[in-house]
């Protein structure tokens, strides 16, 4: 069984446990106490010299970035699975989104609302409009198809989901994009284990959110 | 009849899929869509991308953008043989790491220097951007202590995306002489080909940057 490294609150981490959920993977989680710098011990640098999370560990082999992770996982455990196509334009389709997840959605998003969270920085409007303008990308990606990557659930959608979801924890009002609001609504209902796999993790990021902006 | 490359040699990201392109072998129709005369935004150029970036490739009518996805779209479709997008899943996914550590840090953090002093007027370089970028070279070099190329002892195409970031910022005169194996991995690129093409795109951002440099 594949050892996850992760923490809860964590959308790239969520993203995994949702394509674990999806494949019908059982993983072995492993809590990293980022607050106590775990990630800076020798063994998890050993395994992650970028010390992120998540990073998971298969047989000996240890990788991480998310996306390249759930790739893995569906190449590894679920060849020719849907969720991630092996036809090469519907495949290239499916990274096209995921690198519009990790270099547009979740950058602005990051570059928006984490400065605030654990820096005390103001909100700053210009990367607000940033977040804008990714999800009205988003939004014009989902026009007349049921998911992100054409009509099938694919692990895009578990990627930009986990990142989504997140704007729950911020200011950004993303439901008032009706594709978007109708895709969120359907892969909350059609990604197995959702709740346990995203729902969690997600009121955890919340309750941080809410404990830092206090201080 | 070949794929078309829409292009703007000083973007890094576009470069980085020339580059790919170039080892894969594959004929490419060059399409220039100048960034600086906004060329991008026109009504012909958003009808086949909406994200309107660069590089944006059409394949026979297949349309998709994203440099490194387009990269692995080419090597899977038009590769000689799987070397530079192994099939081996092991090492496939770390190909994929590397290409998301450039998209998600490297290229970020090269970015987050020069795009202020392009577009917006900055004249000098903030020292947290600096130690940032520092920080990040500090992984490569690591990740490249352990291999003679980013991932593993081949040239892949996670070495022309991320040489394609790096390159835009040597050429702005960026000091890597703390990192040995970045030096010596530079070297080897130069046995890339297209490489000289490469440098020329390089070396037309690195002067957009310089004359607006405070000396």
């Amino acid at each position: 069984m594949p050892d996850l490294y992760y923490v809860p609150g964590s959308a790239p981490c969520r993203a995994v446990l949702l394509t674990a959920r999806a494949l019908n993977i059982n993983l072995n989680l492993k809590l990293v106490d980022l607050h106590h710098g775990e990630h800076l011990k020798p063994e998890y640098l050993k395994l992650n010299p970028q010390h992120t999370v998540p990073t998971l560990v298969d047989d000996g082999f240890s990788i991480w970035e998310s996306r390249a992770i759930i790739t893995y996982l569906v190449n590894k455990y679920a060849k020719g699975n849907p969720l991630y196509p092996e036809d090469p334009k519907a495949r290239a389709l499916v990274d096209q989104r995921l690198y519009f997840d990790i270099g547009t959605l979740y950058q602005k998003f990051s570059d928006y609302f984490y400065p605030q969270v654990f820096g005390g920085a103001p909100a700053d409007k210009e990367k607000f409009t940033g977040v804008e303008n990714a999800l009205k990308l988003l939004d014009t990606f989902l026009e007349g198809q049921k998911y992100c990557a054409g009509n099938n659930l694919t692990v895009a959608d578990l990627s930009l989901i986990a990142s989504v979801s997140s704007l729950e924890a911020s200011d950004v009002n993303f439901l008032k994009y009706p594709n978007i609001k109708r895709w969120y609504e359907t892969v909350k209902s059609t990604a197995p284990g959702y709740e346990e796999a995203n729902g969690k993790g997600l009121q955890a990021f919340k309750e941080l959110v809410k404990n830092m902006m206090k201080k | 009849m070949s794929p078309k490359l829409y292009h703007f040699p000083i973007s890094g990201p576009s470069r980085g899929a020339l580059l790919a392109a170039r080892s894969i072998g594959v004929p490419i129709e060059i399409e220039i869509v100048d960034l600086f005369k906004k060329e991008q935004l026109k009504e012909s150029f958003l009808k086949i991308n909406p994200q309107h970036c660069i590089p944006t490739l059409d394949d026979d009518g297949f349309v998709m953008w994203e440099s490194r996805a387009i990269a692995s779209y080419l090597a899977d479709k038009y590769g000689k043989d799987d070397q530079l997008y192994p099939k081996d899943l092991k090492r496939r996914a770390l190909v994929n790491q590397r290409l998301y550590f450039d998209s998600s840090s490297l290229y970020v953090k090269i970015r987050a220097i020069c795009f202020p002093i392009i577009f917006l007027g900055v004249t000098e370089i903030q020292q947290n951007l600096k130690d940032d970028l520092n920080s990040t070279l500090g992984f490569l070099d690591q990740f490249l202590s352990e291999s003679k190329w980013v991932a593993g002892d081949n040239v892949t195409i996670a070495d022309t995306s991320i040489y394609a970031s790096l390159s835009s910022i040597l050429a702005v005169g960026w000091d890597i002489s703390k990192f040995p194996n970045i030096l010596r991995w530079v070297q080897q690129c130069e046995s890339l080909p297209g490489f000289a093409e490469n440098e020329e795109g390089a070396k037309a951002f690195g002067e957009a940057v310089k004359k607006n440099l405070k000396q």
